[in-house]
């Protein structure tokens, strides 16, 4: 086993270990940082493949954005640091029952996709290449997609602006 | 004549030759680990003594003065005494993200130093998405903050770690659009590119008005995320008593303060990397000559003197402009800073397709 | 119209900021007059204002005689009982008995320099002094006794 597998084991037994504390955490906070963890073990994951544009983003978009939100709303929650009651017995069931079938439906995806070794040559990935892709035209191209995208943003953003708005007081 | 990348070289050359590649690589490890500590640590001290002298200077007051000459050691002084108090940790505090806050703010801040170029061929990271890196990096301090005070149970800490995130949240924005400037004017988000697209002349001069507006929403922005005053409303001493790091004491207060400190290193240094030309010393255009007589200072004396400029100016803002109010901050972003910079980026993205930079 | 205030609002803004980083930039690079005080080294030369207050002290002439009647009016002056007044009866060459200050006590880890006895005081006997060095390391060396050892009082005041 190369020090690079052994890496590989160490940051998937951190994604796993904090996700399952993140879950079995009384505290709600301490659950949303359990789940900070376990999104940047993620991004150390990319780093590790040496996709590090990815592993950039999902630190943007993940640690820096939604958890950053999440925070924040339990911060205007009023009983953020109290400790949750113990959930329901059935509910601790049907989760099990979810996470198994969850489990079994992955395992079964991964057995028969039947990976092929992938060449061993590690690729360059360009930024530009990414720019070039997400608006390309061609057939692999993403410009649908990514207008699509943009598009929907921008309706969040109205949607915001009109919540946020103050009714005008005659 | 000596050089940074020489003096890399020879270790790099000396540890190949005496160990196999993996003892060796590791062995850069620890010595790179170490450097960045010496560097914190020294930086520290150096910005700390620094930014004393520049308030008393510009109070008419002769700052620090008692401890060694000139005050010099004032900061030293000032560590020991932090390494001897208790570190408390106030009951009824979340006691495990308590203690864990000053260590995530402090790691993030080291994490920032791995791409930055210090001279010609002397950085720890050539990493191939180096800004974005950069912003994604910067991100995770606020997790600390809004860690600390929360942790503290004191609602003072509580308030300050929310502006905090709503400033650091918002800043951003700005700060992300204009780094986004130079990336458009050089075509490439690597810093050792960025560098190297500044030999003929620094981003701040060759893409005149746009850079120099975006360079001042930078200047802002950065002072804005680093929480220091005018926008220390996170640690506003008069309103929050320090606000998030109210609770802490001892090592783990200092921790926070050193983290400050170097985050406003990092963000000049940023800074002077993306508009002054980090490392590059000042060239114009196809003045060969002139040129030649300025490769004659070390890169790194350039690096460290832009840097220094710009953290000149931050002080010299702190230490001039009033506290701004929480409504005041958001309106400035929102409703100044976001829309021109947004204008400013298609501005830019004109002047790039154009050519109209030198 | 909308955008012209809003250029306006952002040239003015830029301006004052301006005004403002200019005359700290003036204190910095002008750094000859010092507002602050270096003041162990300056003590020869300390510079008081003139209405610093920083003790209470009785005004003797050189003949040892002061001004105090014992009429306890800055006693009574006093919002929390830094002075203290222990009279006695003296028998002048009339034989008639008159009455005369024994010792007035001041307790200076009491005063807060409110200035309130010298008011009252009618034969202005008492002062303020400028000396601001009290720090001692027995708080019974701050009670202080005012009179000087066989100080009397003054001829003709009554």
């Amino acid at each position: 086993m190369g020090a690079s597998k052994i890496i590989f084991y160490i940051i998937s037994t951190f994604i796993l270990g904090t996700g399952i504390l993140a879950v079995t955490a009384t505290k709600i906070f301490r659950a949303a940082i359990w789940l900070l963890f376990s999104l940047i073990g993620i991004a150390a994951l990319y780093f590790w493949m040496q996709l590090e544009f990815i592993a950039a983003v999902q630190i943007i978009v993940y640690v820096g954005g939604i958890v950053v939100l999440i925070i924040f709303s339990i911060f205007l929650t009023q009983k953020s640091g109290d400790e949750m009651p113990k959930p329901l017995q059935q509910r601790k069931l049907f989760s099990l029952f979810a996470v198994f079938f969850a489990f079994a439906f992955t395992y079964l995806l991964i057995h028969q996709y039947g990976f092929y070794s992938s060449n061993p040559q590690p690729f360059e990935l360009k930024i530009s290449d990414i720019g070039m892709q997400m608006l390309s035209t061609t057939e692999h191209g993403f410009i649908l997609p990514f207008e699509v995208v943009s598009m929907l943003l921008l309706a969040a953003m109205i949607g915001c602006i009109v919540i946020a708005m103050k009714a005008k007081t005659e | 004549m000596l050089s940074l990348e020489g003096i890399t070289n020879f270790i790099d050359e000396g540890l190949n030759a005496t160990f196999n590649p993996t003892i060796a690589l590791l062995c850069e490890f620890a010595i790179v680990g170490i450097c960045a500590i010496t560097l914190f640590a020294t930086l520290g001290l150096v910005l700390v003594l620094m930014e004393r002298k520049v308030a008393a200077f510009m109070q008419i007051r002769l700052g620090p003065n008692r401890v060694g000459p000139m005050g010099m050691f004032q900061t030293a002084a000032d560590t020991l005494k932090l390494v001897m108090k208790e570190g408390l940790t106030p009951d009824g505090a979340d006691k495990f993200l308590f203690n864990l806050a000053p260590f995530i703010v402090m790691i993030a801040a080291m994490l920032l130093l791995a791409p930055i170029a210090f001279a010609k061929g002397f950085q720890i990271w050539d990493i191939n998405i180096g800004v974005l890196y950069i912003s994604a990096i910067s991100s995770i301090s606020v997790i600390g903050i809004l860690m600390a005070g929360w942790a503290s149970n004191n609602k003072y800490s509580l308030l300050g770690a929310m502006r905090s995130g709503a400033q650091i949240v918002s800043y951003e924005l700005s700060a992300g659009l204009s780094i986004i400037t130079i990336v458009v004017l050089t075509g490439s988000i690597q810093l050792s590119d960025i560098v190297a697209s500044q030999e003929n002349g620094w981003w701040l001069f060759k893409g005149h008005i746009p850079v120099i507006i975006s360079f001042i929403i930078f200047i802002i922005a950065v002072t804005a995320e680093t929480n220091r005053a005018p926008f220390d409303l996170a640690e506003a001493e008069s309103e929050l008593t320090a606000g998030f790091h109210t609770e802490y004491s001892g090592m783990k207060f200092a921790l926070f303060f050193l983290a400050e400190y170097i985050n406003i290193f990092i963000a000049c240094a940023i800074g002077a990397t993306l508009f002054l030309g980090g490392w590059m010393p000042f060239h114009i255009g196809s003045w060969h000559a002139f040129n030649h007589i300025m490769d004659y200072i070390p890169s790194s004396l350039w690096f460290v003197g832009k840097t220094f400029f710009l953290i000149f100016l931050m002080m010299w803002f702190r230490w001039t402009f009033p506290r701004l109010r929480v409504d005041q901050l958001l309106n400035l972003e929102w409703k100044y800073l976001l829309p021109i910079s947004m204008f400013n980026l298609l501005l830019v993205t004109i002047v790039a397709i154009m050519g109209w930079h030198f | 119209m909308f955008l012209k205030e809003y250029i306006k609002d952002i040239y003015n803004a830029v301006k004052s900021l301006l005004t403002g980083m200019k005359l700290t930039g003036y204190y910095f690079t002008h750094h000859k007059e010092i507002i602050t005080e270096q003041y162990p080294e300056n003590r020869e030369t300390l510079n008081l204002s003139e209405r610093f207050r920083g003790e209470v002290v009785m005004i003797h002439d050189e003949n040892n005689e002061h001004a105090c009647t014992g009429c306890s009016a800055c006693e009574l002056a006093c919002p929390n009982g830094t002075i203290k007044i222990i009279n006695k009866f003296e028998i002048n060459a009339e034989g008639k008995k008159k009455k005369a200050i024994d010792t007035f006590i001041y307790h200076l880890e009491l005063c807060t320099m409110c200035n309130l006895c010298i008011v009252a005081c009618p034969t202005d006997t008492i002062k303020m002094a400028q000396n601001f060095e009290h720090s001692v390391y027995d708080r019974s060396l701050l009670t202080k006794k005012l009179n000087h050892s066989g100080s009397k009082i003054r001829e003709g005041v009554e």
